[in-house]
């Protein structure tokens, strides 16, 4: 067999669809040895892109499956026959994660957020411990946030300076930052906005727009504004007027509060994710516990349209290069819907691979293919959405890499059992093109993989 | 002189054998015989004898039956002169008397006993006329058992010392039969007569003597030899056609050739000339082989076509109607139409075969004998046969049962494949850690929010259950466990009522509410605070007795942990069930001392109490509300009663089967009842339908703890000992034309069984199709 492949020629057409990697004069099919790997293959096109020193190392898209074996077995997995012309995408190579640091917290992790400057980066967490945290790339806590009375649930950066949270005890807050001095920095409460009547589970943010947006149990959705000036004032009721707790917080003048700009109802069931159309802003896409994927229209906050799927999402994502929204089911998979009203199916793709709920979502920065998502399993995932098999009924996208969390890989190591090291739920992932890819889990870490 | 004697009678004797005279007393061969069989009937003696005597006897009633017998005896008798006196009394001599005991006591004996009188009959000679048998007892011994020698497989040398040879059954001596001397002495003392043969001449009645040359005839004869002198067996052969003068002459002609065997034939020249010449002119043709051509010829001229229609014949499979006739022995020679004398029947063979019925006999025909096939005629039933044949086609055609083949898959309902019932639980999604113990209860609030769950450590613990965080820890107790958790259902405001040791706790979770609602839920808490004055009255019915349930403010330290409210019974409620619109609550206190206060309903706003079941049969476990009629399902341990709450009486009493029932939970729709029991049955009960459950599932291996339907989907659960939690689709048709369909889903297996127990818990979320369970390690799950 081997003798034979070693002899054995494929016809392959070589395409790519970045701009950069295109050959420059026009080749038709070539003759490769089926023998061939990744390496071969990446070294010819390499060549033939007359990149000289400075090889771009490549990835081959046969079909929609990235090439990890020699072509000979590729060919003999899939049932291609070798006498016909092999279409072969090829793409930047896509490198393995590895986890840079771990910054270790008081209690879960439930969210997190990197704002990122070639200057400087900060990465912000939000805990169940009712903290906000931000932190340095040297794993230094540089400042702390307390006022929260309940888990902090989601917490993002708006600018530099500002951030908000919202949390359990139905509040967002906005926070000024300022990197006071090098190694320390100050978060204060800036305003608590109240209007939701149960925990807000999400917020999205527009900067340019200055528009927030909110997920709570309540089963509504809410626009705020990030300026104190617009918002209007808050409901008397919600606000704790006789709270114990208010003499709790260590901030001796009470921060201002404010309303909502609008409460959008439609969900039958707690809201679980927001997100902003990333293309216009003032479209939003929201998921909740009643299957449904909602599209807002901000500016007359209206339901535009809804789709059902067969399950509770929890997470959404925009993907606008593509025109779907990623929405993470409770059971154990991503499915990508096209929002736009013309679309037919409700389901477009399908990325399996988690074996839980999958709670958080996030785009590569870089490129419009992969994701990353995290979910209960305790790993996060990378997805490539040009590798794709279809099966009987839908498309199926399979995950790239696997990030493990950093305790269950020396767990694994060490030969301890699963058990032993408790739960590992990841509940928050971001990515950042500088910082990378930034995780927090139920190991009260956040944990930070790039690919180098 | 003896020895001859001896030889002479038996020579004599040879006669009447043919003549069928079986007593032969005198042969010496046959003496032995009868002496050896008598020793063997010995016992058949009915007389009582000497047993020096009884040796060898004759049957007394032989000897009347045969005449022939009787008759030579009756001559040996009288031609004994010298010893006719002494017959008449043997005991004068002993000699004689040796010599009569062969063959003459058993004539004298039972003359004795008069078993016969004598008479005098025509020749003179004394007649004996035999008594009639009485039919007794003892005149039959046909039962009687064969003496027999009893001493065993021993050689009988043994007793040659003494007289006898051994013992009968009855212990008797049995004598050695006489021979030798003795017999030789009897012998020579009677003296037959010359040419005696014991016979008599049947045509002059007189004694048929015999001279010796007849005797030597008849001795001739009796050995296939030629009687009489002068006959020449081997004569002279007489030759008639050979010897001497009566040569035969050589028969074949000696004569010369003829000539004409020489000369060639005119004639034969004449005709072989004529062929020639025909052969020259052409008129005869030799014969020449036909080539292809001309066959193809030939074929053409043919007028007609030829079809092999049989040349591509194939042997084909049977019909399957077919039925081989079944196989018939081949003829015999009964069937042959000129059989063998033997076969033929005989006149008596032939009526009694025409005499028969038809169906009756052995064979359909009667064997007839025709000298030659010629003669046999045409067979008279063949009409007949032929017509009852088509009949038989015609009336009862014959048909193949096929076996039948049913696919046991087949028999098997109908279920739909559990892929189509989803979603249901089948994985595992969060854990709720932190419980020390085992968890007892675990309760969903109807927002699906939150769940709540208390444990052995004697905390309730409130869980954020998408993210499975702590919201809300509530220390109730050190020692006691707590033993219920349930949310009031009506979504706002969030009130928990937890159970521990005897008293039942409002707990208003403070995390995640808002002040108002908080506010909200404190008033309805404490609103029965100001109807109190009415609480002693009410329970004034028991005098003086202290009121069986009491509502109070919660002690400081309980009051700090949010809780509003506390509710103290006598004994530890075990169930805790609210009524759909959260204004009442029922608890069930199986450990209650009196079963009136076992099972209590109260009421919230008013703060009040009741006990609505004085007497109730067997000790109660369980309760439920009905969600929207005012029924109310109470389960002892093996019984399920439904009251009617506002008529105040038994509506039904369910059957379930179960030794001792567990838990309850009703159909949303309030027509089908699940009983999970201890004995490992989960039963299934359509209230419609018989008071005995409608399906029963034994599919744990170990009790049963908690059973549940689902809100809003078509699932239920249950949990068991055996540390699973089973997953069902039950589909309720509510037009009630349809029975419900059960489906078995998925067992989820996670929990740890510790001490025997496994899962104590399992509750629906009120939407989803996911389920919480609690486990006696510690655990709760959430399966997704």
């Amino acid at each position: 067999m081997s003798s034979a492949s070693a002899t054995a020629q494929v016809k392959i057409q070589l395409q790519t669809k970045s701009p950069e990697l295109q050959i420059p004069k026009e080749i038709g099919p070539i003759l490769v040895r089926t023998g061939f790997k990744r390496l071969q293959l990446s070294q010819l096109v390499n060549t033939l892109l007359e990149n000289g020193e400075n090889h771009i190392p490549l990835q081959f898209l046969i079909n929609g499956q990235y090439l990890k074996t020699t072509i000979d077995d590729f060919l003999t997995q899939n049932g291609i026959s070798a006498e016909t012309t092999l279409s072969v995408e090829y793409v930047k190579a896509l490198i393995p994660p590895q986890t840079i640091a771990s910054y270790e917290h008081d209690d879960w992790v439930s969210s997190v957020d990197v704002f990122s400057s070639p200057q400087q980066s900060r990465i912000l967490s939000g805990s169940f411990d009712g903290l906000i945290r931000v932190w340095g790339m040297s794993s230094d806590l540089l400042a702390t946030g307390t006022g929260h009375s309940s888990a902090v649930k989601s917490a993002k950066f708006i600018s530099p300076t500002q951030v908000v949270s919202s949390s359990g005890d139905r509040t967002l807050r906005l926070w000024k930052y300022e990197d006071s001095d090098i190694g320390t920095a100050s978060l204060t409460p800036t305003l608590e906005l109240y209007g939701h009547n149960a925990s807000v589970d999400n917020v999205a943010v527009h900067a340019p727009s200055s528009r927030m947006l909110s997920a709570s149990a309540d089963h509504t959705v809410g626009i705020w504004s990030t300026r104190k000036s617009d918002a209007p004032a808050a409901q008397e009721e919600l606000i704790p007027v006789s709270n114990k707790r208010r003499k709790i917080t260590p901030t001796a003048k009470p921060t201002a509060t404010r309303g909502p700009l609008t409460l959008m109802s439609g969900h039958a069931s707690q809201v679980a994710e927001v997100c902003f159309d990333e293309t216009y802003a003032t479209i939003a896409y929201s998921v909740s516990w009643d299957h449904t994927l909602k599209t807002w229209d901000l500016a007359t906050s209206k339901c535009v349209d809804t789709r059902t799927t067969p399950q509770s999402l929890w997470s959404v994502c925009h993907l606008p290069e593509k025109s779907l929204v990623a929405a993470g089911t409770a059971l154990k998979h991503i499915t990508l819907i096209d929002p736009r009203v013309s679309a037919q199916t409700v389901s477009a793709m399908t990325l399996r691979g988690h074996t839980n709920a999958i709670v958080s979502m996030a785009r590569d920065p870089n490129s419009s293919h992969q994701i990353l998502s995290g979910s209960y399993d305790g790993t996060c995932r990378i997805w490539d959405l040009r590798s794709v098999r279809n099966d009987a009924s839908e498309r199926i996208g399979e995950s790239v890499f696997i990030i493990e969390r950093d305790a269950v890989r020396q767990a694994k190591k060490l030969g301890t059992r699963r058990e032993d090291i408790g739960g590992v739920k990841v509940f928050g992932v971001a990515w950042d093109a500088e910082v990378g890819m930034v995780s927090g889990a139920e190991d009260k870490r956040v944990q930070i993989d790039r690919q180098t | 002189m003896a020895q001859q004697r001896a030889g002479q009678k038996r020579k004599v004797v040879e006669i009447p054998l043919a003549e069928q005279v079986e007593d032969d007393v005198l042969g010496n061969g046959d003496f032995d015989e009868e002496l050896a069989e008598d020793e063997g009937s010995d016992g058949d003696e009915e007389f009582d004898e000497d047993e020096e005597e009884d040796g060898d006897e004759e049957d007394s009633d032989e000897e009347p039956l045969s005449e022939d017998g009787e008759d030579v005896r009756q001559q040996l008798r009288d031609l004994k002169t010298s010893s006719s006196v002494e017959i008449v009394d043997p005991d004068k001599d002993p000699d004689t008397d040796l010599a009569t005991n062969g063959t003459y006591t058993p004539e004298k004996r039972p003359a004795d006993l008069s078993n016969y009188d004598i008479s005098v009959d025509a020749n003179g000679n004394p007649r004996y006329i035999y008594k009639d048998i009485e039919p007794n007892y003892d005149t039959d011994d046909s039962d009687a058992p064969i003496t027999k020698n009893t001493i065993g497989n021993i050689p009988l040398s043994y007793y040659d010392a003494y007289p006898h040879i051994g013992y009968d059954v009855n212990g008797r001596c049995i004598q050695r039969p006489a021979k030798g001397a003795a017999l030789d002495s009897l012998l020579d003392s009677i003296d037959i007569p010359a040419g005696w043969t014991g016979l008599t001449d049947p045509a002059t009645g007189k004694p048929l003597n015999l001279s010796r040359e007849e005797l030597e005839v008849l001795k001739k004869l009796s050995r296939n030899e030629t009687p009489g002198d002068g006959y020449d067996p081997y004569p002279d052969m007489v030759e008639y056609f050979t010897g001497k003068g009566m040569e035969e002459v050589m028969p074949l002609s000696a004569a010369p050739e003829p000539k004409r065997r020489f000369v060639p034939s005119m004639h034969e020249h004449k005709r072989v000339m004529k062929i020639v010449k025909a052969i020259k002119e052409g008129r005869i043709k030799p014969y020449k082989e036909p080539t292809a051509e001309d066959l193809e010829k030939e074929e053409q001229e043919q007028e007609y076509a030829q079809y092999d229609v049989w040349a591509n014949e194939v042997p084909r499979p049977d019909h399957a109607m077919n039925m081989p006739a079944p196989k018939l022995p081949p003829p015999g020679y009964e069937e042959s139409y000129h059989p063998p004398p033997e076969y033929l029947p005989d006149k008596h063979q032939q009526e009694e075969w025409e005499k028969q019925d038809e169906e009756d006999r052995t064979r359909d025909f009667l064997p007839k004998d025709h000298s030659a096939l010629r003669k046999v005629p045409g067979y008279a039933k063949f009409v007949k046969e032929k017509f009852e044949r088509c009949l038989d086609l015609y009336l009862a055609p014959r048909v193949r049962r096929s076996k039948l083949n049913i696919d046991p898959e087949s028999l098997l309902p109908k279920l739909p494949d559990p892929a189509e019932l989803r979603p249901f639980p089948d994985h595992r999604s969060v854990e709720y850690v932190g419980h020390k113990g085992r968890v007892r209860t675990i309760a969903i609030d109807p927002t699906g929010d939150y769940l709540a769950s208390g444990g052995d450590d004697g905390t309730v613990r409130i869980w954020e259950l998408s993210t499975g965080h702590l919201k809300q820890k509530v220390r109730l107790s050190t020692t006691d466990p707590v033993n219920i958790v349930a949310w009031r259902p009506v979504i706002s405001p969030p009130i928990l009522a937890a159970c521990c040791a005897d008293n039942v706790h409002f707990i208003v979770p403070t995390d995640s509410t808002s002040p108002t609602a908080q506010a909200e839920a404190h008033t309805l808490l404490t609103a029965g605070f100001s109807a109190a004055p009415t609480i002693p009255t009410k329970s004034a019915t028991g005098v003086d007795k202290p009121s069986p349930s009491s509502w109070h403010t919660p002690i400081p330290a309980h009051a700090s942990q949010s809780i509003s409210l506390t509710l103290s019974l006598r004994s530890t409620p075990k169930t805790l069930t609210w009524h759909r619109r959260g204004t009442y609550f029922a608890t069930v206190c199986p450990s209650s001392g009196s079963p009136s206060t076992a099972i209590a309903i109260h009421a919230l706003p008013t703060h009040t109490s009741q006990h609505p079941f004085k007497r109730l049969k067997g000790l109660p476990q369980t309760a439920l509300f009905h969600p929207s009629q005012p029924k109310f399902f109470l389960a002892t341990r093996q019984r399920v009663r439904i009251y009617d709450l506002q008529a105040g009486k038994l509506v039904r009493e369910l059957l379930p089967g179960a030794r001792w029932i567990s838990s309850l939970s009703l159909h949303p729709g309030g027509n089908n009842l699940l009983i999970g029991s201890y004995d490992r049955k989960l039963l299934w009960h359509d209230l419609e339908l018989a008071p005995t459950p409608y399906k029963t599932l034994r599919y744990h291996t170990r009790a049963i703890r908690d059973v549940a339907f689902h809100p809003t989907l078509q699932l239920f659960a249950d949990a068991s000992d055996d540390g699973s939690v089973q997953i069902f689709h039950g589909k309720v048709v509510e037009d009630g034309f349809e029975n419900a369909t059960i489906v078995p889903l998925k067992v989820l297996k996670g929990h740890r069984v510790r001490g025997e127990l496994g899962v104590l818990g399992v509750v629906w979320h009120p939407r989803e199709a996911r389920c919480v369970s609690a486990g006696a390690d510690g655990v709760v799950r959430m399966w997704a």
